[in-house]
Formats: structure tokens, C-alpha cells, sequence
């Protein structure tokens, strides 16, 4: 079953006088429990689309359907829902909250959730042990190092039980032993959890770790390779 | 929870700058509290150091026959027992004095020789009040009691040195009393009192008892009442127009028994009016039988009905006597007048009614009153003569601005009031221009705390711009999380809320240590007007919880108003945009 389904996608943003076309007909599917890459070189749409997946930004053309439900047609408080119950991110950044220690990262979205302070605490801390940070909950992300950051970023992106987590070249900030193990947790995470996992990255060493890989070039998909 | 304790953290993570506005705000929030408790003391002093002793909140005056120099009422009882039982009265005064010149040691100056009621039961409160207005240097209150004594009384610390004499000294005053008779009395002083009211400065207290016996008052007479009520500004004008209500006059009558050439009958004597309008409609109503209506318009006219002049054995001409119960004598009153015409028919007021003309009618009436005043009229109905007989006073009409007043006290002094006038005023009429000066200082403070307010709001808008551009990408986060609109919104006002709160609750610590500094320091202002706005020869602040409480939540108010806009900004911030990714 597809959890994600695209069709003739088209996403302008205007420059000036002039309007960039970011993507320009994209069609894809994507099932549940898939780990996807889509690669391509820097500008070739890669964040556009996870964006628009995501719900953090609006199809100018196409229909975007995400766990069978048409996102271009709802307005900003039911697409928010949807990004809080259903979407996880994690960012090249990490985009952590400075002022919240580990665990009060984690919890972050259940709270958003309204759940109680203790049954967010409890998830939290099974999600923080999960990504091998049970000794540093009470850090701030000032406090820890890059590959540390992005296993928070991982941690409060599944702490919800989302149906989906994109993560936006979510190695490109860290080195290449710790962008290994992050993406091995990753895995992992979509092995236990059976999340659809769809990451975006230029880096070839990453691609192994991809069941599905999506090849974007300028705005247009330009295959889709057999999974790893 | 989670609002709370992202903005109470957001608050610690720009410390040196939410310090410096904390800062600013507090500063405000002092100064604010400083100037309003001052201006609360400022009303606390116009309106119970000054105008409570000068006019008192609302008062009640008495001008007999329309003289501003004859403030008496003659029934002292009914008055109080129109003013009883109003709830917002806390403290009514007999209004008992006289401007005078007096002569000290080489030297005069012009007094107010004032009636004080120290027998008065007065609250502990109410005598600290009194204490505080009026501290005596030297002497005791108790002293003016001394029978022992000529006449004690208690100067002015000013007054004493204006007029040269000390204690134990004696002073002379000549004056006008209440009836026009030329009175000369010598004062011991006893007490020497420093007041800050400067207003009160030319007040010489005597004991009220020997005052109204100085003055010409009767035991049973009172002057002016000045009332001093719970919260002023509020309830004057209403309490006044109660009290106006209160002191509607019935008709004057007195029954007496009359005796003239042949018998004796009783009578009802009732005074009517004899200025212009009223004699053209009574000249309408009567038919006479002998005599004129223009000898009975006269000051001591007096018209009888043809049925009790024939009874009496009299006609226009005679003379007959007329006897009555007094209210507050016990031997009866006895007066003679000389008939001036007899009415043969038309429209009379009764059968046994005397009519006397207004000036006689007074005259006699005020001058004892009879048994029943203070009664309904029981007699026949009126009629077409209900406006035409006399009332028991003429109850002035309530104005509500210094300008109406003055017309209405114009009007008195150009009409020849026969009866005594009653003006029930509030202290917004009598004294304006020093409550205007309260108000101009309130405004003065209100413009300085506004200039103040916009600068630092200035600063709250500045810093709130500045925070939110530098976390953009953090909004962008929350809201890829999935913070809706509305929280991220409600998560920059909250910060503002919680520095405002807390900046607010160091202002006003900081606006007490301020005021409890200034009061330490001693302000010397004598024979400037400006010193009755010190209190024992300081500044004087009076904080309250609501004026604080309510500058506070103004200003949290103000600076949430003023976040909201910048953080409705914040918050309509696309997240794809905030995040600052593109392509």
C-alpha cells in the first residue's frame, strides 16, 4: 500500500520578477515501510519535494496524497495535524530547541500533542535509550556533539509513532563515521518501528544503505532504480 | 506547561538584553507607582486634609433670608435627622463660624474663628486624621473646654506669630454677629497647632458651644453642615442629590389661637409670597370688604377672611394678637399686628386661615418656631394658592459645575429671599479650582508616564523583532513539528507577559524604596502654597493595591498589545521559509 502518492507536481517560487520553477511534474509513490533516498545534485528539488511531502510547503500544481489524504486542499491548522500526528522530520541541522535538554527535545511533539507530562517522559526516555543517549538526557544540545544532535533530531521524529520521517540530508553535518552510524540507526529505527523512512542526499556512500533510491535532476525525476 | 516553559526559558537565553528592557520597564513601572502615589496623596490630601475642613465632601448651607453672612438654620435637630442613616456619611460637622479681624500684641490680621465640637465622639481613626491635619505644638484640645479660661482657643503656629502673641496671650475680635449686632470678645490662647493645610492656617478654634453663643446661635441652631463622606470622588454627587431630595420644604404654617376685639378663635397663620407675580394673582383671587391688598403686600400685611374678622369683632385697621406653642420654649409666643384688609369672597385658603405677608411671616416663624413645624400641613387644600403660600425654606437647585454655582449664588445675591435658602453642593462646585489643580497634576503625571511608556514599548516591539528574526529557523522547527499558528504566536507573547511581570513586580519594589527614600528627606515650604501638598513637612505618597495593581495590568496590557503583532508575525511565518531551506 502507498502511503505517499504524487502526481504531476509542480512547485514555482518567484525571484525577484521572475518565477523558479523548483519542480516541474513530479509523479511518485512511495510505500509504507519503504527507506528511500532521493539524491541529486545541490538545486535539483530534493528539499522541495520533502518539503511538500512534509507539509511544510504547497504544491503550486499537483496532487500530493499522504496517507490517502489530498494535503493540498487543507487548510494551515489540519495540515499542522497532520505534520504533529503523522510526519516526523530530522534536518541537516539537527534544529534542535537550545533552551530544552535531551529528553525535553524528545517529548517536545508529544507534549504539542497534548500528551500527560508522564507519558511523554516515559516515551521519551524508551526512545532516548533506543538511540543509545541514556546517559546524556539531561544535556543541552549546546552540550553535545554533532552525531549526538542528530540521534535527538531521530528520536523526537519517532517519539510520535509518525507514519512517515524525512530527513533532509540528515549526514551532511556530520563526518563519515558518525553519518554511517546515524543512517544505520535510521535502519534499525525503520526495521523496529516499520516507519517509512524517505532521506534526500548527494552523498554516494549513503545510497547503500537505501532500499529504494529516486534520482532528481531539475525539478524532474529521473528514474527510479531498483531498491538497494 | 509547555508554552510556560519554553517562553520562562526563552526569557534566561537573551539575558544581557532582556535584562536591559527588564530594566527599562521596571524603572517605568517605578516611576509610575512613585507618581500615582503621589497623586494619591495629593487627592488624599485635597480631599481629607483640605476641602473635608474647608467645604467638607458635600455640604448642606443655610442662608437666612438669603444672606450669605447668616448661616443659620433654626431647627439644628431636623437637619441631622435629614442627613441620618446615609450610608456613605461618615462624619457630619456643624459649620459654625465668622471672618473676623483680631488684635494681638501691636499687630492684627484676618482670622476664621471656627466652632470645633471636641466632645465629639470621634473614631480612633478619625483622631488620628484630626491629629495629623492640626498637630498641636503646645497646649491641649482639651483646653478650649476650660470654663475656667475667657474664651480658650487654638491658633495657627502662623497665625500666633502673624498677630505677635503666644500662649496664655489674649486677642481681640470684633465682629458682625449672626443678627447684625456688633459683638466684641477677647480669645485667651491656649494651643498653638501647626497645620500643612494652608487653607486652614487662618482658622482659630473655639470650643462650638461658646462659639454659636458668641455668634447669636440659639442651643437649638446651627450653621452650615459640612459632611465628610467614604470615598468622595464617587459618591458626592450622588449623596448630594439624595440629600436634595431629602430637604424639599413643605408649607410654612403656624397654628395659633388669635385674639381681637370681640373673642378668641384658632388659626392657622400662613405666610404669602409678595413679590411682583405673586401680588398680580392674588390681586385676581380676592374680593375685599375693607381695607387694601396694597397696605397687606406691605412688609407686616395681613389679610383675614370676612367670616373670622366678623368673629373677631375686627375690621382693616384694628389690631389682634396672635399666640402660639413654640418648639423649643416652653412659655408660648404672643405678637401683634394690625389687620390690613379683609377678604369678602374668591379664592381664600380656608376659613380660619390668617395670610401674612412673606417678610412678617418669616420673621415670625424663623424667629420661633412653632410647635408643629417640621409637620405636614394638614389644612384645607390649596388650590390655585399652593404656589402663592410660603414654604418652609427655598431649597436652591443642585448644580454640578463651579459655573452653574456661581450663577446660582449671583441669582441669591440679586433676589430679596424672604425665606431661609437651603443649596445642597458637593465640594466639585464650591472648590474646583483647587481640585482642578489635583487634576492637573495627575495629568501632568499621566503625560510623563505615557512619553516614558512609548519609549520603552518602543523597546519591547525593537527586542521582539530582533528575537524573532534571530530565531526564524527555530520557528520554522516548531512549526515542521507541528506547533500550530496560534501557539508559536501565544509562546512570544508570553515571553513578553513574563518580562513584563517580572520587571513590573522589581518596579514596584523599587518604586517603594524610592518613595521610602523621598519621605525621609525633610522639605521646609512655609507661606508657599505648594506646602500643603507635604504632610508634616514631607513629600506624601499614598500607594494603594488597586492603583498598583491596576498600573500593572495596564502596562502587561499595553506590552502584550504590543507583542502581539510582531508575534502574530512570528507566527504566520511560512515553515519551509523559516527553515530557510530552498531547492
Amino acid at each position: 500500500m502507498n502511503i505517499i502518492e504524487i502526481k504531476d507536481l509542480k512547485k514555482d517560487y518567484p525571484l525577484g520578477n521572475t518565477i523558479v520553477p523548483a519542480l516541474r511534474g513530479v509523479d511518485l509513490s512511495v510505500a509504507e515501510g519503504d527507506f528511500m533516498s532521493i539524491i541529486g545534485p545541490s538545486g535539483s528539488g530534493k528539499t522541495t519535494l520533502l518539503n511538500v511531502i512534509g507539509c511544510i510547503d504547497f504544491a503550486t500544481h499537483g496532487s500530493v496524497k499522504v496517507g490517502g489524504l489530498e494535503i493540498t486542499a487543507l487548510d494551515d491548522r489540519r495540515v499542522t495535524d497532520i505534520r504533529l500526528h503523522k510526519i516526523g522530520f530530522i534536518f541537516q541541522t539537527f534544529n534542535l530547541i537550545p533552551v530544552l535538554n535531551v529528553i525535553e527535545n524528545i517529548e517536545f511533539p508529544l507534549l504539542l500533542m497534548k500528551r500527560t507530562a508522564a507519558e511523554a517522559r516515559k516515551r521519551a526516555s524508551q526512545l532516548a535509550e533506543e538511540v543509545g543517549l541514556n546517559d546524556h538526557v539531561r544535556h543541552r544540545p549546546a552540550e553535545l556533539s554533532g552525531g549526538q544532535r542528530q540521534r535527538v533530531a531521530i528520536a523526537r521524529a519517532l517519539v510520535t509513532n509518525p507514519d512517515i520521517v524525512l530527513a533532509d540530508e540528515p549526514t551532511a553535518n556530520l563526518d563519515s563515521v558518525t553519518g554511517a552510524s546515524i543512517l544505520e540507526l535510521m535502519k534499525r529505527m525503520n526495521e523496529i518501528e516499520k516507519t517509512t523512512f524517505i532521506f534526500s542526499t548527494h552523498d554516494a556512500n549513503v545510497l547503500k544503505y537505501a532500499r529504494r533510491i529516486v534520482k532528481i535532476k531539475d525539478g524532474l525525476i529521473e528514474g527510479a532504480p531498483a531498491a538497494a | 506547561m509547555l508554552l510556560i516553559r519554553l517562553s520562562m526559558r526563552n526569557l534566561l537565553r537573551q539575558k544581557r538584553r532582556n535584562l536591559l528592557l527588564g530594566s527599562a520597564i521596571a524603572i517605568g513601572v517605578a516611576i509610575l507607582v512613585v507618581s500615582n502615589s503621589f497623586s494619591n496623596g495629593i487627592s488624599d490630601i485635597m480631599f481629607n486634609r483640605i476641602m473635608r475642613y474647608v467645604t467638607g465632601h458635600v455640604a448642606v448651607r443655610f442662608n437666612e433670608r438669603g444672606g450669605v453672612m447668616r448661616e443659620i438654620f433654626r431647627d439644628r435637630a431636623r437637619a441631622l435627622e435629614l442627613i441620618k442613616g446615609d450610608p456613605v456619611i461618615e462624619e457630619a460637622d456643624e459649620g459654625v463660624a465668622m471672618f473676623t479681624r483680631a488684635i494681638g500684641n501691636g499687630r492684627s490680621e484676618n482670622i476664621i474663628l471656627i466652632g470645633v465640637d471636641t466632645r465629639k465622639g470621634l473614631s480612633a481613626e478619625g483622631q488620628r486624621e484630626v491629629e495629623k491635619s492640626f498637630r498641636l505644638v503646645e497646649g491641649a484640645w482639651k483646653d478650649v473646654e476650660d470654663l475656667s479660661i475667657e474664651n480658650p482657643v487654638i491658633v495657627s503656629v502662623e497665625k500666633a506669630r502673624g498677630l505677635n502673641v503666644k500662649m496664655h496671650d489674649t486677642l481681640r475680635v470684633r465682629f458682625r454677629n449672626m443678627f447684625g449686632q456688633d459683638q466684641a470678645v477677647r480669645l485667651t490662647v491656649v494651643g498653638l497647632m501647626k497645620n500643612d493645610n494652608i487653607f486652614m492656617q487662618p482658622a482659630v478654634f473655639l470650643e462650638q458651644a461658646r462659639a454659636k453663643e458668641i455668634f447669636g446661635y440659639r442651643p437649638w441652631e446651627t450653621g452650615s453642615l459640612s459632611l465628610k463622606i467614604r470615598d468622595p470622588q464617587k459618591n458626592a454627587a450622588a449623596l448630594a442629590d439624595r440629600l436634595h431630595d431629602k430637604f424639599k420644604p413643605g408649607t410654612a404654617f403656624i397654628n395659633a389661637s388669635v385674639h381681637g376685639l370681640g373673642g378668641r378663635r384658632s388659626v392657622t397663620v400662613l405666610g404669602f409670597r409678595s413679590d411682583e407675580d405673586s401680588r398680580k394673582k392674588i390681586t385676581g383671587m380676592l374680593k375685599l370688604a375693607s381695607g387694601s391688598l396694597e397696605k397687606a403686600f406691605r412688609k407686616d400685611g395681613l389679610i383675614l377672611p370676612a367670616g373670622l374678622a366678623r368673629n373677631l369683632g375686627v375690621t382693616a385697621g384694628d389690631r389682634i394678637t396672635l399666640r402660639y406653642e413654640r418648639k423649643f420654649e416652653k412659655s408660648p409666643k404672643e405678637a401683634a399686628y394690625t389687620v390690613s384688609a379683609v377678604c369678602a369672597s374668591g379664592d381664600y385658603p380656608g376659613a380660619s386661615v390668617i395670610l401674612m405677608s412673606d417678610p412678617a411671616f418669616y420673621d415670625l416663624y424663623y424667629g420661633d418656631l412653632p410647635a408643629a413645624a417640621g409637620q405636614a400641613y394638614a389644612g384645607d387644600k390649596l388650590g390655585g394658592w399652593s404656589g402663592l403660600v410660603s414654604p418652609e425654606w427655598v431649597l436652591l437647585k443642585r448644580t454640578y459645575n463651579t459655573d452653574d454655582y456661581k450663577k446660582k449664588y449671583q441669582e441669591i445675591s440679586q433676589n430679596k429671599w424672604k425665606a431661609t435658602t437651603i443649596d445642597v453642593s458637593t465640594m466639585y462646585e464650591t472648590a474646583s479650582d483647587i481640585l482642578k489643580l489635583e487634576y492637573v497634576l495627575k495629568l501632568i503625571t499621566i503625560s510623563a508616564v505615557l512619553v516614558l511608556f512609548f519609549i520603552i514599548l518602543l523597546g519591547v516591539v525593537n527586542t521582539l523583532r530582533m528575537t524573532i528574526r534571530e530565531r526564524t529557523r527555530e520557528i520554522g522547527t516548531v512549526r515542521a513539528i507541528g506547533m500550530q499558528r496560534s501557539e508559536v504566536r501565544d509562546m512570544f507573547i508570553l515571553e513578553t507577559f513574563f518580562l513584563t511581570l517580572f520587571a513590573s513586580a522589581a518596579g514596584i519594589l523599587l518604586g517603594f524604596a524610592v518613595m521610602g527614600g523621598l519621605t525621609l528627606v525633610p522639605i521646609t515650604m512655609q507661606d508657599n502654597p505648594l506646602g500643603m501638598l507635604l504632610v508634616e513637612g514631607r513629600l506624601y505618597f499614598l500607594p494603594t493595591f488597586a492603583g498598583i495593581a491596576g498600573n500593572v495590568l495596564l502596562i502587561i496590557a499595553i506590552a502584550v498589545a504590543t507583542a502581539w503583532f510582531p508575534a502574530r508575525r512570528a507566527a504566520g511565518l511560512s515553515p519551509a521559509k523559516a527553515l530557510g531551506h530552498f531547492g
